[in-house]
């Protein structure tokens, strides 16, 4: 949970900070989409160029990008050691045993830039939109209520069951859990057992908390079909920014697949 | 175990959406039929973020450690909830760590959500099925097989997805063979994770039975 930090740079004064959120969040699926379409490698550096474009419009630092890079990076190591190695007949060069195939460097090469381009987007979406309103968003695209609610509500309260979990295996730490040696490739079974108390009491207590949650809620409304005024339900018309970002986002996206079809031909 | 963006082709991903979108639809559905959903909802929200918090627990297997899933769990504990659990969970991890994808988040949801679907309906059928059985070892028979089940099932689903789609030069008994081995390999992961969620659901049997209901 320790990425887990939403709102950093979301307050900034970018094009894209300032770009309608419903437009964006349907400008940058479209595109997100157009990329997973590829599958041409000459589209690759087009694709990874338009990222890169967008995210130095956003204006988000680069370290931004990198710390969260972090953790799906590995799956693109994984992606790098082994199927290079594996897939394919046309042996571009060995090592031994080891022989570097030409079809599976390329099947790489296409995988890690459309991953890195989808991946950039996403992050320009969360970096550049405040989490609150990009639900609110989504709901006004037609996000089913309950669904909207669910996600309101977890977001609400996963950083405090977060500080709750940590809370509780510190206690459990300083009680000496952990300090037993295990034998190598067993699962001990009293381990498992704490582990398991451990979870079961991380959503009884959420459990408990959500009622008192609900009786809150209650006592503000919640459930009485309270609609919002006029004001509160109108959104903003979106600036001609807006619709210029939105036309070159789309136009980038028709792009990419009129010319995978092409390509492909 | 989550598809990360860019490995799917667009249609697998559109294909994803489509079956998330009907599940969805059916699970809401059900949800409605409640004599309060909105009752439901904060109890449901709260355990959501809880599942999301706990799937950070690892079982130590020295020399290395079991994450785990929690998906038959998830079934079990929350019933028709678990699918949008679910469809939130993974929407927060992508949006926030990169781990799984926003294109491919239909796809990772109905390969979890899904089999926790049918945790929750084996789970169920210890009232029909488990009736010889005495209290808690039926307790904790179908919730071991709800629990394996899930896992199970979301890892099949996974390792199919994954091969078929990646290396499209490999030959189809390659990959019938790959499948295989690697489904075999999941065969211990998912009795750990059937495990852990017997010996929780038979901790929250003793100690908040209401938890079980949904």
């Amino acid at each position: 949970m320790g990425a887990a930090s939403f709102d950093t740079y979301v307050y900034r004064e970018s094009m894209l900070h300032q770009w309608s959120p419903r437009l964006k969040l349907v400008s940058l699926a479209v595109l997100m989409f157009a990329f997973a379409t590829v599958r041409q490698l000459a589209l690759v550096p087009w694709m990874l160029g338009i990222a890169a474009l967008l995210y130095g419009l956003s204006g988000l630092p680069l370290t931004f990008l990198w710390q969260r890079l972090s953790y799906p990076g590995l799956f693109i190591l994984a992606l790098v050691l082994v199927l290079p190695f594996t897939v394919g007949d046309t042996v571009v060069s060995q090592w031994g045993w080891l022989a570097l195939r030409q079809e599976g460097l390329l099947a790489t090469l296409l995988i890690v830039g459309r991953f890195l381009s989808i991946l950039t987007l996403g992050f320009i979406l969360l970096g550049t939109t405040p989490f609150l309103t990009l639900l609110q968003a989504m709901r006004s695209l037609g996000l089913p209520t309950i669904l909207a609610d669910m996600t309101l509500l977890s977001y609400r309260y996963l950083f405090e069951i977060a500080a709750m979990l940590a809370t509780m295996q510190q206690s459990m730490r300083l009680r000496g859990f952990g300090q037993t040696r295990q034998r190598w490739l067993r699962v001990n079974s009293q381990t498992m057992q704490q582990l398991a108390m451990l979870a079961g009491n991380l959503l009884i207590r959420s459990y408990e908390q959500s009622e008192r949650v609900y009786k809150a809620m209650r006592l503000r409304g919640y459930g009485y079909g309270v609609k919002p005024t006029r004001e509160q339900s109108l959104p903003r018309q979106p600036s001609a920014l807006s619709w210029g970002l939105t036309g070159a986002v789309v136009a980038a996206a028709v792009g990419l697949i009129v010319a995978e079809g092409f390509l492909r031909q | 175990m989550h598809i990360p963006d860019g490995i799917l082709p667009a249609q697998v991903c559109a294909a994803g959406y489509a079956i998330t979108g009907l599940t969805t639809w059916y699970s809401l559905r059900q949800i409605n039929r409640k004599p309060d959903p909105t009752a439901e909802i904060p109890k449901a929200s709260l355990l959501t973020a809880a599942f999301f918090v706990a799937s950070s627990i690892y079982i130590p297997v020295p020399p290395a450690s079991v994450h785990l899933i929690l998906n038959g769990l998830l079934g079990v504990v929350l019933g028709y909830f678990a699918f949008p659990a679910i469809l939130i969970g993974l929407f927060f991890q992508a949006l926030v760590i990169g781990h799984g994808g926003l294109t491919t988040l239909g796809v990772n949801a109905a390969m979890m959500g899904i089999p926790a679907l049918l945790a929750y309906h084996i789970f169920q059928l210890r009232h029909v099925l488990g009736k010889p059985l005495p209290e808690p070892a039926r307790t904790g028979l179908f919730a071991f097989l709800g629990g394996a089940v899930g896992l199970g099932l979301a890892a099949l689903i996974f390792l199919a997805l994954i091969i078929f789609n990646i290396p499209a030069e490999l030959n189809a008994e390659a990959e019938r063979a790959a499948v295989l081995a690697l489904s075999v390999g999941h065969v211990p992961l998912a009795i750990v994770e059937g495990v852990f969620t017997a010996m929780l659901v038979l901790f929250l049997q003793r100690v908040k039975p209401e938890l079980l209901e949904g």
